[in-house]
């Protein structure tokens, strides 16, 4: 069993992904045309991340109502995200699709941009495992 | 340095339920004919590894073909097959694999499908169970419901990357990732046949009520399923092998639902247990 990572603030959690997603070589390399703005729902914090081009370019923690428009939403318990950001996550834990299948996760909203930018959102949230989980 | 593969290609022809099929095959070994069914969407280059096996290979002669309609093997000869909407159904998927068996003139063959490939392993141990010598359902289960998706297909998103990153999370994180991604790009290429193999996957294949009639004494039946598949788990599977009776389960530990692919290493160690269980015919403890 690998332990966890250290939780970050819903901040500090906001800017190391950002981070982590800007210099990633596979999104770099990928993402000329990855551009989309989701919700990342943890319960305890949501998040809307907008990628525009392969950069997140702009994060929005635990925004208000009406504050920040998002195309498509990936909402799951905080027990489930902190799954997903573990180093070598639980089966089931692996991917928005294993936890939507077998977990409490939902897919929601305009799922064609989801599907569109497949490729990089999965490596997106992947990149959890090394940044930890956002809650 | 060049290195040139013992692995040959071959295309057979022959018909089945009035189709004309060209299909190829990739073989390499002598012995028992051990034959080898890709996952929906794909092609053989899943079994690369078992391919280059030699202790399995200096004992069985390793055969795995494309499906029609998959890699080397065009959709079939004789037909307008793109007027119509492919979907392969469990009759003429089982029909397709005894036809080639008899094409290829194979005697007691034991049969290895994943997926929608161990699906129709256990269609075939129902079925056809004097035909085989063994049959091994990798990834398998009476009924897995909730993949036949629209989304494979959507001509507004790219299907290729829909398809390949869509089973990306079917694969174990622990699994190499060169080899990941190697499954990935074959994924690339099967958009077309994905969905329809998934008409088989998902909604024709459904032997709920009908396990009990699968009788194990007269074709051996070994199943292997990986923790990390998220559309027939383990439990899936166990419970199908349960109800099917003196079925031998094996449980693969850090490995997803493309096991000879993804991770060919770790899976030939549970494969070689589900090759002595079906040749002492009986099960062996897990």
């Amino acid at each position: 069993m690998t332990a966890p990572t250290p939780v970050l603030s819903a901040q500090e959690w906001a800017d190391a992904f950002a981070e982590a997603n800007n210099t990633d070589p596979e999104i770099q390399a990928h993402g000329k045309h990855f551009t989309c703005s989701y919700l990342l729902d943890a319960g305890e914090h949501s998040f809307v991340i907008d990628v525009v081009s392969g950069k997140v370019v702009h994060v929005a923690v635990d925004p208000g109502p009406l504050e920040a428009p998002y195309q498509f939403a990936i909402r799951a318990s905080a027990e489930t995200w902190r799954g997903f950001g573990r180093p070598v996550p639980e089966p089931m834990f692996h991917g928005i699709w294993s936890a939507s299948f077998r977990r409490d996760m939902r897919l929601e909203g305009d799922l064609l941009v989801l599907m569109q930018n497949l490729r990089c959102i999965t490596r997106q949230i992947e990149l959890l495992r090394t940044v930890g989980s956002p809650v | 340095m060049s290195r040139i593969s013992p692995v040959t290609g071959h295309y057979v022809t022959f018909e089945v339920d009035g189709l004309e099929y060209k299909v190829f095959y990739l073989e390499n070994g002598t012995g028992q004919p051990l034959v080898c069914q890709h996952t929906a969407g794909c092609h053989n280059h899943q079994w690369r590894g078992l391919l280059e096996d030699e202790e399995i290979a200096s004992r069985y002669r390793i055969i795995a073909y494309d499906l029609p309609r998959h890699g080397k093997s065009d959709p079939p000869e004789n037909t307008e097959w793109w007027k119509e909407e492919y979907r392969l159904t469990a009759d003429h998927y089982c029909a397709f694999i005894v036809a080639l068996c008899d094409a290829l003139d194979l005697r007691d063959p034991i049969f290895m499908g994943c997926s929608f490939g161990g699906n129709v392993a256990l269609q075939l141990a129902l079925r056809h169970p004097d035909r085989f010598g063994g049959i091994l359902a990798v990834e398998g289960a009476d009924h897995s419901p909730g993949f036949y998706l629209d989304w494979w297909q959507h001509p507004h998103a790219n299907a290729a990357q829909v398809c390949a990153s869509g089973v990306w999370d079917l694969m174990a994180p622990q699994s190499p990732e060169a080899d990941r991604w190697k499954t990935w790009f074959y994924y690339t290429q099967g958009s077309e046949a994905f969905k329809g193999d998934l008409y088989f996957y998902s909604v024709d294949h459904d032997l709920r009520g009908r396990l009990g009639e699968i009788d194990t004494d007269r074709c051996p039946l070994v199943m292997l399923t990986g923790e990390y598949d998220y559309l027939t788990t383990p439990a899936d599977s166990a419970r199908t092998a349960a109800a099917i009776g003196n079925c031998t389960f094996i449980e693969m530990k850090d490995i997803g639902h493309f096991p000879m692919s993804e991770n060919y290493p770790l899976f030939r160690r549970y494969l070689l247990q589900a090759l002595q269980a079906v040749e002492r015919r009986k099960p062996v403890p897990v």
